[in-house]
């Protein structure tokens, strides 16, 4: 699942110091820079709630290359669905899946980016895949505040008019030591008022000598639901080949 | 001048006891008249205020829409059985009648016809024949108008297609292109596996979910029905043709989602506010479906639905408070017998009673019509508060004969010297509750005015009807006594010289009783700030209602909870922009309305070219009539490709957390984790190896030979692109989602989650009805909104009430400081009450929030009586003060707290918890009075 689950932050550049008066489009190239890891492999939990209100716990390995525009997840558990793979390409707009039980893999999707990620209250568009916080919104510093026990820069994100992304605005704490985005809000379409899902991060920890926030809520103000999700290993720019991030792998 | 009418009315009493009870006798007859006619309405937007819009359009809804009132018979069993006794069932509902008012219309049509032929006057003969019409119209009247437990599906064989969105025409459209069983399933199969495409954005994971199940509930049946022809059953026309309609329009009884319970939705003649016929509508069904129970034992069935929960809610609330008052009085009586140590006179102090409850329902019925959910409680409040000036009246007329008083005498000094204090106790605390009349809502209004007049019924009831009876009992006792010649009247000690010696104990260590006093109200008032809300309005349910417990069955089998919104459109139009709306939030499952079956012109031109092409090729396609050997290659492959993407199904669906398709699935393809678990299509295929080849191949031709060309026609049927209209529109849809004239038309929000368990949930949904339009409304908004008034209504009731005991003690007292420290137990006492529930364990609820403002009205009385009678004692009388007045206090908090714990056993939680919160109030009330007043007056006492 990309980025989206690994959610690595890599800090590529140190030469700005945390003082330092930048302006929005600054912290968001910055936070963007440092979102968009080349490859990353990480082992996963998250926990959904069914539709009849049961929670249900996945664990998955996902592999992310080329800043997150591939995304390769394979389930561990439960047993039910080890080996069970879903292949995002092109940022999510191609998703396929491989189903251990008949051995096929069959095209999902096109087009999905806007669409629930599995049963969770996370979509392929929330963590920003690609350039999106870059190419789909202008930013704009706003006052700085504490949130979570963190210094942040508080940068607001309005939708580009051409964009066709799904939130009118974001908004976003960035941590000023490390530009680990700890909380997103995320607004409706069509009321700019109204608050429709916060992403809380947390248990930023240094990996591979780049702070990783591990752990993550989605709180769906809409639905009345969340979905936690933890990172229980990470690694980063590791050797991924291409060949991995195809149909035929899926299989393997 | 107050003096002087009570000795005349004691007068009266004692000089002609038999004409004042002949008077009192004919009032009772007439406000029980009256009473009889009172009805307990239980519907929470009752209780909001008169004009308010969203009871408006909620009314609207209901006298315009007669698929807002129903009665919903819950069938459930295994599935054929329960489908063949809904339709048994069905006819029969709607040939019910109401025959119980005939006779009684039949007169009075007579009677109207007979004065017609007195009059001339036109006007009023037209008036007379429009009633005349009315009371024949009510003959045998019919009750029902249709019983709703199938989808039209006459209308939807016509316009199936054209009624399916764009997107899914395109992913599912190539499976209508071919009528053979080979050629079916391998359309079936290439259009699931075809790329997904979605641009409904305000589709809800409900409607996708319920979509799957029902696509694969089709391929179930049609995979059965084939595992029954491949295995040589003999198969007739007409299962196969239903499983095709089955499989083209869906499932059409309304089956919850395991096929085990079976809605069937009964359409009245009459609204909810029709008492008399709902009560009649009920019993009659409730009688039929009785009876073909029987002939049904392995099926069972149950009312629901809001008839029938208010039959039971009027049914169970007068039981529980006949016999909740029946408790309360004997109790009462009881503990009256114990205290005076006689009979008779507590005998007739509950007699008193129960004629001032009369009286005081009587005139409820004059002035309010129907009790509400808060006024049904009328009859315990004033058991618990009337008995009061019963018990001051006999313990002055026992003290004034005991001291050889004439009877006559003693009734005199009873009045002039009880009788000011009955009043003025009556009066503070009628205007205490009157004080409510300032509230918005209607429920808190009505709760006012009927309990302060009802209230002063019990003192007048008191006044006429106890006295009468008292000097008709000393008259019998004088006369027993010369008979037995005896003459001295045996004198009777009743005070409690037990409070007297603590009081005096703790005023004498005033310092010490106060900063306990202090500590533990400290104490208290900390536990009363930290009480929490009941959040889970179902536990305000009662316990063994049918009509409830089943719409919990509802909630349970279908996954929709029974409570929903509604609103009000002027137009299709409005309709569909709302509905679209509403689809689009979180707290939304699922909408109902008029679109569902007419889309709008533009959507239904965008489908055309899709639907053309359905029957394009459909036309094209030859209908097989046989199956060869070479056909079965095929077959299997497209089966086992069948079977395989139902499985992937499963498993996304178990991935996305969605339970009812990967439910529906482990029905046709097993349960992955349950290696015994049979797959449909593993059956057949393995009968299709297994069975000589003539058996299977004779069977699929069978199945062939009934299926394919109604499949076909069926199909073509559907494809019909004519533009549907308002008027093309089948009777049952347009009663469903429009009003008789068909200008108005009414959108059903299912809410996404239970919304009495979650008050979350609950305030999330309505704040999300007002934020696409204020005219929603429903039973969720109309709680809500009530909740907020009754909020701001109790503060102001609270701080006016507060104001007018504090202006009438002020008045009474002459003396502010007085009548302030008169308060102060009452104030401590409030929080001593909302204290002691929260350390119980207890939540406070709408129920108990009622009782704080009741409580200011009845719990003042204690520090009234004892700073009344410590003021005419003087200094030094501390003892004799509370040994006296502290028995009265005792008696009259006993009696109260009686009656109101009685309400314990009622069936309502939500009165079982005022009950035990009005215990609790007037009991700590009694308590801090005894305590706080003996350390304060013991202090003025060593001031002075």
């Amino acid at each position: 699942m990309k980025k989206t689950i690994v959610f690595a932050v890599l800090v590529f550049s140190f030469t700005l110091s945390p003082g330092q008066d930048l302006t929005g489009k600054q912290i968001i190239q910055k936070v963007n820079d440092i979102m968009n890891v080349e490859t990353s492999w990480s082992k996963s939990k998250m926990t959904i709630v069914t539709t009849s209100g049961n929670n249900r716990t996945f664990v998955s390995e996902s592999w992310s290359k080329d800043r997150g525009e591939k995304n390769l997840v394979r389930y561990l558990e439960p047993s039910r669905v080890k080996d069970q793979a879903i292949l995002m390409l092109n940022n999510a707009d191609d998703i396929w899946a491989f189903f251990p039980r008949t051995q096929r893999v069959r095209k999902l999707a096109s087009h999905a980016k806007k669409q629930k990620m599995q049963g969770s209250d996370f979509s392929y568009e929330d963590m920003g895949s690609g350039d999106a916080f870059i190419n789909d919104y202008d930013p704009k510093r706003l006052d700085d505040e504490k949130i979570e026990g963190y210094d942040c820069y508080r940068v607001l994100l309005s939708r580009k008019p051409d964009s066709d992304l799904s939130y009118s605005q974001l908004i976003m704490w960035v941590v000023k030591d490390n530009f680990v985005p700890v909380v997103i809000d995320y607004y409706d379409e069509h009321d700019a008022q109204r608050v429709l899902k916060r992403l809380v991060a947390s248990d930023i920890k240094v990996i591979d000598n780049i702070p990783t926030a591990t752990k993550f809520v989605m709180y769906n103000k809409n639905d009345n639901t969340q979905t936690e999700m933890e990172l229980l290993e990470v690694k980063y720019n590791i050797n991924l080949d291409d060949e991995m991030f195809s149909e035929r792998s899926l299989k393997k | 001048m107050r003096d002087k009418i009570l000795t005349k009315l004691a007068d009266l009493h004692s000089s002609h006891p038999w004409k004042m009870l002949t008077g009192a006798i004919i009032v009772t007859i007439m406000f029980a008249f009256f009473a009889m006619q009172l009805s307990i309405n239980m519907q929470m937007k009752d209780l909001m205020p008169s004009g308010d819009p969203k009871v408006d359009q909620f009314n609207q809804i209901i006298d315009e829409f007669d698929t807002a009132t129903s009665i919903i018979v819950v069938v459930q069993g295994e599935e054929q059985r329960i489908k063949a006794f809904a339709e048994s069932l069905a006819p029969r509902v709607v040939e019910l009648v109401d025959t119980t008012q005939n006779v009684r219309n039949k007169q009075k049509i007579l009677e109207l016809e007979n004065k017609i032929g007195t009059l001339r006057d036109q006007k009023k003969i037209a008036d007379l024949q429009t009633q005349i019409k009315e009371l024949q119209r009510r003959i045998n009247f019919k009750l029902f108008q249709r019983v709703d437990y199938k989808t039209d599906t006459d209308f939807l064989s016509n316009h199936a297609l054209i009624l399916v969105k764009e997107d899914d025409l395109k992913n599912t459209g190539d499976t209508f292109s071919d009528p053979n069983l080979v050629g079916l399933l391998t359309n079936i199969n290439n259009s699931l596996q075809k790329e997904y495409v979605e641009r409904e954005k305000s589709m809800s994971t409900r409607d996708k979910e319920d979509g799957a199940v029902g696509f694969l509930d089709g391929i179930e049946s049609l995979s059965l029905l084939l595992e029954q022809a491949v295995g040589g059953e003999e198969l007739t026309k007409d299962e196969v043709q239903r499983t095709a309609d089955k499989f083209l329009l869906g499932e059409p009884y309304f089956l919850s989602y395991d096929k085990t319970t079976l809605l069937l939705n009964v359409i009245p003649n009459f609204t909810i506010m029709d008492r008399d016929l709902l009560m009649v509508g009920f019993e009659e069904t409730q009688a039929l479906v009785n009876n073909l129970l029987i002939q049904y034992p392995d099926v069972r069935a149950g009312l629901s639905g809001d008839v029938s929960r208010e039959h039971d809610e009027q049914v169970y609330s007068q039981q529980t408070l006949g016999y909740t008052s029946l408790i309360a009085m004997v109790a009462i009586f009881l503990l009256l017998v114990i205290s005076f140590r006689m009979w008779v006179a507590p005998f007739l102090a509950i007699l008193t009673l129960v004629i001032g409850v009369i009286w005081a329902n009587g005139l409820a019925f004059l002035v309010v019509g129907r009790l509400n959910m808060m006024t049904a409680l009328l009859s315990v409040v004033l058991l618990g508060l009337g008995i009061d000036f019963a018990i001051h009246i006999i313990a002055g007329m026992t003290e004034w004969r005991a001291a050889g008083d004439s009877i006559q005498e003693a009734m005199r000094k009873t009045f002039v010297k009880s009788g000011k204090g009955i009043i003025t106790g009556a009066l503070t605390t009628a205007c205490a509750f009157l004080a409510l009349l300032v509230s918005r809502s209607r429920g808190m209004k009505e709760m006012g005015i009927v309990t302060g007049v009802g209230l002063l019924a019990i003192m007048m009831a008191t006044f006429i009807f106890l006295p009468v009876m008292l000097v008709l009992r000393e008259r019998l006792v004088e006369y027993i006594r010369k008979k037995r010649g005896k003459t001295i009247v045996k004198k009777r000690d009743i005070t409690f010289h037990s409070i007297g010696t603590a009081a005096l104990w703790l005023s004498k260590r005033y310092v010490f009783t106060l900063v306990v006093s202090a500590a533990v109200s400290a104490i208290l008032i900390w536990a009363a700030l930290h009480i929490g809300y009941e959040q889970n309005y179902m536990k305000m349910e009662p316990k063994g209602l049918t009509s409830i417990a089943l719409a919990d069955t509802i909630t349970e089998k279908f996954d929709l909870s029974m409570e929903y919104a509604l609103c009000l459109t002027n137009s299709v139009q409005e309709s569909r922009e709302l509905a679209e709306s509403f689809r689009e939030l979180g707290t939304v499952a699922m909408t109902n309305d008029i679109c569902l079956y007419l889309p709008s012109q533009k959507e239904q031109q965008q489908r055309v070219p899709y639907v053309r092409e359905i029957d394009r090729r459909m036309r094209a396609a030859s209908v097989k009539k046989t199956y060869s050997v070479s056909d079965l290659p095929k077959l299997k492959e497209e089966l086992e490709r069948l079977e395989m993407n139902v499985m992937e199904m499963q498993d996304m669906a178990f991935i996305g957390g969605q339970d009812k398709v990967d439910n529906k699935c482990k029905q046709i393809v097993g349960d992955p984790e349950n290696p015994d678990a049979q797959s449909i299509f593993r059956r057949l295929l393995e009968k299709l190896e297994s069975q000589k080849g003539d058996i299977a191949l004779q069977g699929l031709t069978n199945f062939q030979q009934y299926f394919a060309p109604y499949f076909k026609e069926k199909v073509l049927k559907m494809c019909s692109t004519d533009p549907i209209k308002l008027s093309d529109l089948p009777v049952s849809v347009l009663d469903r989602y429009s009003n008789s004239a068909r200008d108005k038309f009414m959108i059903t929000i299912y809410p996404s989650g239970q919304l009495w368990t979650d008050a979350d949930m609950l305030n999330r949904f309505v704040d999300d009805m007002e934020r696409v339009t204020p005219k929603a409304t429903g039973t969720p908004l109309v709680a809500v909104a009530w909740l907020k008034i009754a909020a701001r209504d109790g503060r102001n009731a609270i701080l006016l009430t507060l104001t007018i005991v504090f202006l009438l003690l002020w008045a009474d007292f002459r003396n502010p400081k007085y009548a302030l420290i008169a308060m102060i137990p009452l104030l401590l006492g409030v929080f001593w009450m909302v204290g002691i529930m929260q350390l119980s364990g207890m939540l406070l609820s709408f129920m108990t929030m009622m009782g704080v403002p009741l409580i200011l009205g009845i719990g003042i009385d204690d520090g009234v009586h004892v700073m009344h009678r410590w003021l005419n004692e003087g200094k030094g009388r501390i003892f004799t003060v509370f040994s006296s007045t502290g028995k009265a206090i005792l008696l009259t908090s006993l009696t109260t707290m009686l009656a109101f714990g009685s309400m314990v056993f009622s069936v309502f939680p939500g009165w079982a918890w005022f009950g035990e919160a009005m215990f609790i109030g007037v009991g700590a009330c009694f308590v801090t009075t005894v305590i706080f007043l003996s350390g304060m007056l013991g202090w003025f006492e060593r001031k002075t």
